[in-house]
């Protein structure tokens, strides 16, 4: 209310500021009337007047006479020193007021200026509606208690608004005392507000003084509409409050939502931080075990690489000093020959470890023969055990088949590796057995064996025995022992046996030994070479004379190479048998006599049947034994076998015996295949290899010319005559050009002999696959360093002759 | 999938977070949606003054003439959104100017857009050419001839009623019975039934005010004019000045100087009175056995309506029987209005035959169209049979040169303020002198 009021005082009194100024200039113009005129019609200012000092008429702006008659200026009501006309309805219908000022000129009154205006125009500054525009204003003439201004909103839908009287009559305000104190605030120009009800509904009735008292602000606001406003405010506050609440509800949902997760993440991060830490940990002392196992290792291998090499070295010092002692020189170049092979099987073990792990082991298969297998191991094993003082027993039992197809050189490698360890750990004077068992046959073309080890050695623990497979591990230091090896040799023989489909196990027990079992299936080649060799010997009955239980399996075996056995278990029966009337002495074309018979000496018993059978050869079947030569003693046609049997041994003696005037016709031909007299042209980089490899052959008196790489030797031998070099011994890794790049141009020259001169890659890659490469280059044969010149002889004179 | 649940968690936490900070910022921001504070334009808000008058009426009664104005208003602001703005005024008293000096003012300072106009302003607004034609408005076709009669002002329908306005005697039948008196046809008998009402005790048996005294003679006066089948040829007489006014209307104003020698009406009071408030009370609470008043005052809820007696309205004493008399009122447009257009489309809607059914049936009243019949109450019965005969006198005729209705009315004024009845009769001749001068 106080805002309308100031409004409204503020316009009136800017209305009266300006007609004291409109007065100044017209005290000022010449012609005040001309003056008049030119203010013309305002919609605030509707009627502009003026009369002279002195006189009852005047003019106003619409040229219209003007007299005060109808103004009633007697309540002396005023606005900035301006009087103020009682409220009338002017010419345009609607309430106005005049306000007049004089007009001064020389200090002299010479005119009153009259200015009608409306209430209408005060409108334009009101609200156009409070309290949702339920409330409702008048402006009242306090006099004249007239409501001079009246809001257009409601008109007709309304009553009330006529005057005091009659907004007291339609809003049924009859109190008199209230009507009485509204009347005294109304004389005293002061501000009055009551409740009463308006047509049913609480409000509250406002009077509120403007300028002085000379009009009022009145009217009423119904209650609801003040509680719907502040019931706005508080709806607005409880939306508020709510959407906190909600907010902060959701807030703590999300928050608690979040906890939860960030809880479940953080147990499964942890979980999985626990597995990982377990991983790790595990990967850890996995790879501190590997780390210490390669360290001891590492140790190892420098302590088993000095050992031999300190003897290479060694002895060379020796031998420089020595040189001149013929005895010496052999004794020590033995010895360094001997530590250098340790030494290439140190490496070769590292190399097949690294092999086996990466998993670029190829088993190639061929056929071969289980005595070939035993004899080799044999000849590896025993003077090894015997070296120590220990006893080596080799037994074959129950083998059907001799001839088998697989990867001898691996079995070769677990069988040795097995005794090797066997004897290793197996204190002196202890006992080594070496036994192949046949085992049942699963399918008709396998043969199943089973070949244990067995020591009475140290044993081991059985912790030890958790890791004996795992590579870089060995039972003990090997430079707190006397033992010596790379360690590997479990972990490779493990990953033979598996490659080969087969299992290996273990048991052991400390201080009493252990056995190794490898089960194996081979399988069984279809032809059978030896058949015919029997046939041709024209040998189809055979006598094996004692043996006992071995006989039978010789005649199992026997019978595979379609030869009878006959088995005599004493030297009178095997003599009976011989005399008997159905076979005869003549149906027997081989004897094979144990020496282990039970009643009289092998030898005695050898002769009286060489009286009975004067050509049919006599083979001596015995335990081997040290320093004993494998001859018949004294007995023609004659020979000796060391257990166990093998068919293909025996063969080999049944062939050696028949052959035996011809020894002298080897030994020439083993001339014949010396290199004598030819030329090789070699790439080498390494100034020793070269070196090594020129003095190899001109002690072969073979001559070499010796490039430093590919590229020089492709220049080289595109430059050569025809038929200057026999062959060409070519390294792989040199600079420039390497050797297969070399033997790809070789072989791509335009020459005759350029597809034709054999290539012998001779390489330090000495793995299957550096051998395919090799091929596949062009060339002809692969030799691992380093050098066997006893198989390098063969092979070139396997290639050059052939050429 | 309890991922995606959490997801869905997440998500409906989220949306419900967004909806909070609108609803928020809902809350803070009131209705506001835009940054720019001002909702109302000028230009946004279509307003139509209407002017018209108030009646000062008693607290909390709702006035059902009001209301069914009203109601064809909003039916206007809503089909066309614009709003009406109603300016009114009321004379206090009798000193006070009249609402028709007022609406003349106004309408000659193009003040507002629509006025309500009473039968003399429609002329004299008409006459000088302030109103617009409404001919062209949809429910101009549809006006009874009465309606064309009264409003036609130089060939233009300057104004179109919301209804037809009836005026009539309103009796206090159960006093009339007490009596035994026959209700009055002609003006001895309703003169006899003052008499007799007088020697009873009734103290003053017409209620009067300064208004509406003049149906009296104006039923008199055309009670031939307008049933007697020569019209058009008086009225032209009348404009000619070949007839005087006075001689047709001097009848009624003796008969009204009888009235107020014998008693019969308060001059004096009636003189100061405005419509109904004078007399009003007098009548409905019995003392004053017959008033005058228009049609819809006799409706449940105005000013008559709900009496504690028997009403009947009847139609003034005249030769030719009871007499309604119909002056005919009507919003008019200003010809320079300043919302022109609006107020033109506003009234349009308004006076439709919707909007007017609507009238007719809140309000009980003839409609000014043909197409809307409205069943009349009980009381109306003897003054609607009248009118159904086509029997009535007009209280305003726009091809009347003298404009009669306010005329009328001001010289009858004269008689209650003491004039004689040859001084008005001298003042109506002056004022048809008037009216062919200005013609000429």
């Amino acid at each position: 209310m106080n805002l309308i009021k100031s409004t409204i005082e503020a316009i009136l009194n800017k209305e009266a500021e300006f007609q004291k100024l409109m007065a100044q200039e017209m005290a000022m113009a010449e012609d005040p009337e001309v003056h008049l005129r030119s203010y013309g019609n305002s919609q605030t200012m509707v009627k502009v007047s003026m009369i002279r000092a002195g006189e009852t008429e005047g003019i106003s702006d619409n040229g219209e006479v003007f007299t005060q008659k109808e103004l009633d200026f007697s309540a002396g009501r005023q606005v900035d020193g301006v009087a103020v006309s009682q409220s009338y309805v002017n010419y345009m219908g609607t309430w106005a007021y005049t306000m007049k000022c004089p007009v001064i000129k020389d200090g002299e009154e010479v005119a009153m200026l009259y200015v009608e205006y409306i209430y209408d125009s005060l409108d334009r500054s009101l609200p156009a509606g409070f309290y949702n525009k339920k409330a409702m204003l008048y402006i009242m003439d306090a006099q004249t208690e007239r409501l001079v201004l009246k809001p257009k909103g409601m008109g007709q839908r309304d009553a009330g608004h006529l005057n005091l009287k009659d907004f007291y009559r339609a809003n049924d305000i009859h109190d008199e005392e209230l009507m009485a104190e509204v009347n005294t605030c109304l004389k005293e120009g002061k501000n009055i507000m009551f409740n009463h009800d308006i047509r049913g509904k609480k409000a509250l009735n406002y009077m509120w003084s403007v300028n002085g008292g000379s009009i009022y602000l009145i009217g009423y606001v119904p209650i609801e509409a003040i509680q719907q406003e502040g019931t706005t405010v508080n709806q607005n506050i409880l939306i508020v409050v709510i959407v906190m609440l909600t907010a902060f509800f959701l807030c703590c949902l999300l928050y608690y939502f979040n906890q939860r997760q960030q809880s479940r993440i953080r147990k499964e991060q942890e979980a999985e931080r626990e597995i990982y830490n377990r991983q790790l940990a595990q990967a850890l002392s996995a790879a501190q075990a590997a780390s210490n196992s390669k360290t001891t290792f590492l140790s190892n291998m420098s302590h088993d690489i000095r050992t031999p090499m300190n003897a290479v070295l060694g002895f060379t010092t020796l031998l420089e000093r020595d040189a001149q002692d013929p005895d010496k020189v052999r004794e020590y170049t033995k010895k360094i020959m001997a530590s250098g092979q340790h030494l290439l099987s140190l490496i070769n073990d590292i190399l097949d470890v690294s092999k086996i792990e990466s998993g670029k082991v190829v088993l190639s298969v061929e056929e071969f023969t289980l005595n070939d297998l035993v004899s080799s191991v044999d000849a590896i094993i025993r003077p090894m055990a015997k070296a120590r003082e220990q006893k080596f027993f080799v037994t074959v039992t129950g083998v059907r088949h001799e001839y088998l197809l697989g990867d001898e050189t691996r079995i070769n490698q677990i069988l040795i590796n097995l005794l090797s360890n066997a004897v290793k750990y197996t204190p002196a004077g202890g006992n080594i057995w070496f036994r192949i068992i046949g085992r049942g046959q699963r399918s008709s073309q396998f043969e199943h064996i089973r070949i244990e080890v067995e020591d009475d050695g140290y044993g081991m623990t059985p912790e030890y025995l958790e890791r004996i497979f795992d590579a870089f591990t060995r039972a003990e230091n090997s430079t707190t022992n006397k033992v010596q090896g790379t360690g590997l040799g479990m972990a490779i023989t493990k990953n033979i046996v598996e490659l080969m489909g087969g299992t290996i196990d273990v048991s052991s027990e400390v201080d009493k030994g252990s056995i190794f079992r490898v089960d194996l299936e081979f399988r069984i080649p279809e032809g059978q070479a030896d058949r015919q060799f029997w046939k041709e010997s024209g040998i189809s009955r055979m006598l094996a004379l004692g043996g006992g239980q071995s006989g039978e399996s010789i005649q199992a075996l026997m019978e595979d190479m379609d030869v009878t056995v006959d088995l005599a278990q004493s030297t009178g029966e095997a003599m009976r048998m011989l005399q008997s009337s159905d076979i005869g002495a003549e149906g027997y074309q081989l004897v094979l006599l144990d020496c282990d018979l039970p009643d009289i000496d092998a030898v005695e018993a050898a002769g009286r049947i060489r009286e009975l059978l004067p050509e049919a050869p006599i083979l001596f079947l015995k335990e081997y034994e040290e320093g004993e030569e494998d001859r018949a003693p004294g007995i023609e046609k004659a020979g000796m076998m060391f257990k166990p049997f093998f068919v293909s041994a025996l063969k080999e003696k049944v062939r050696k015996i028949q052959n035996a005037g011809k020894a002298d016709e080897d030994a020439e031909k083993a001339q014949e295949d010396s290199l004598k007299g030819m030329n090789f042209l070699a790439a080498e980089d390494n100034e020793i290899n070269a070196e090594i490899l020129r003095e190899i052959l001109s002690m072969e008196n073979a001559s070499c010319e010796i490039v430093e790489n590919g590229k020089l030797a492709v220049e080289r031998f595109a430059a050569c005559r025809a038929g200057e070099f026999d062959a060409i011994l070519m390294d792989v890794q040199m600079p420039v050009m390497n050797g297969y790049e070399a033997t790809r141009a070789i072989r791509a020259l335009e020459r005759e002999d350029a597809g034709e001169i054999p290539i012998i890659a001779m390489t330090a890659n000495a793995f299957a696959e550096d051998e395919k490469e090799a091929l596949r280059a062009g060339m002809d044969v692969h030799l691992a360093k380093p050098v066997n010149v006893e198989l390098l002889k063969q092979i070139i004179r396997q290639y050059v002759i052939k050429k | 999938m309890s991922r995606n649940r959490k997801g869905y968690t997440v998500k409906a936490a989220a949306l419900c977070m967004a909806c909070a900070v609108t609803l928020a910022a809902a809350a803070c921001g009131g209705k506001e949606n835009s940054n720019n504070l001002i909702i109302e334009d000028e230009e946004t808000v279509r307003e139509v003054v209407m002017f018209s008058p108030m009646e000062k009426t008693e607290a909390d009664t709702v006035n059902t003439a009001r209301s069914a104005a009203d109601k064809t208003i909003i039916m206007a602001e809503e089909k066309l959104g614009v709003s009406v703005s109603y300016v009114t005024y009321t004379a206090e008293d009798y000193q006070d100017k009249t609402y028709d000096e007022v609406t003349l003012d106004r309408a000659r300072n193009n003040m507002d857009d629509i006025y309500l106009l009473n039968p003399d302003t429609i002329q004299a607004l008409g006459e000088e050419g302030r109103l617009m034609d409404l001919s062209g408005l949809a429910g101009a076709e549809n006006l009874r001839d009465v309606v064309k009669t009264a409003n036609v002002v130089d060939g233009k329908l300057v104004a179109i009623p919301q209804e037809v306005v009836a005026y009539g005697l309103f009796i206090n039948q159960d006093m009339f019975d007490r009596y035994s008196l026959e209700l009055p046809q002609t003006p001895e008998e309703f003169l006899e039934c003052c008499r007799v009402f007088k020697e009873n005790g009734i103290e003053t048996p017409v209620g009067a005010n300064r208004w509406w005294l003049e149906t009296f003679v104006l039923a008199q006066a055309y009670a031939d004019l307008y049933n007697g089948g020569n019209t058009e040829a008086e009225i032209a007489a009348l404009n000619s000045g070949e007839s005087k006014y006075s001689d047709y209307m001097r009848p009624g104003f003796e008969f009204l100087q009888e009235m107020i020698d014998q008693g019969y009406i308060d001059a004096k009071k009636a003189y100061v009175s405005e419509a109904i408030e004078g007399e009003g009370a007098d009548f409905l609470a019995q003392k004053t056995p017959i008033v005058m008043a228009y049609w819809g005052a006799a409706n449940t809820d105005t000013a008559y309506g709900n009496p504690d007696f028997e009403l009947v309205v009847i139609g003034f004493p005249s030769s030719r029987g009871q007499m309604p008399v119909m002056p005919m009122t009507g919003f008019g447009v200003g010809a320079e209005a300043r919302h022109a257009e609006d107020a033109m489309r506003t009234l349009e809607v308004m006076t439709c035959d919707e909007a007017l059914k609507v009238y007719a049936e809140t309000n009980k009243v003839i409609s000014p169209s043909k197409n809307v019949e409205v069943e009349c109450i009980e009381a109306l019965k003897p003054l609607n049979d009248r009118i159904q005969e086509n029997v009535y006198v007009l209280g305003a005729n726009a091809s009347m040169k003298m404009e009669q209705w306010g005329n009328t009315c001001l010289v009858v004024r004269q008689l209650l303020g003491g004039a004689t009845v040859d001084e008005c009769m001298a003042e109506l001749d002056r004022l048809q002198e008037e009216s062919i001068r200005s013609d000429r």
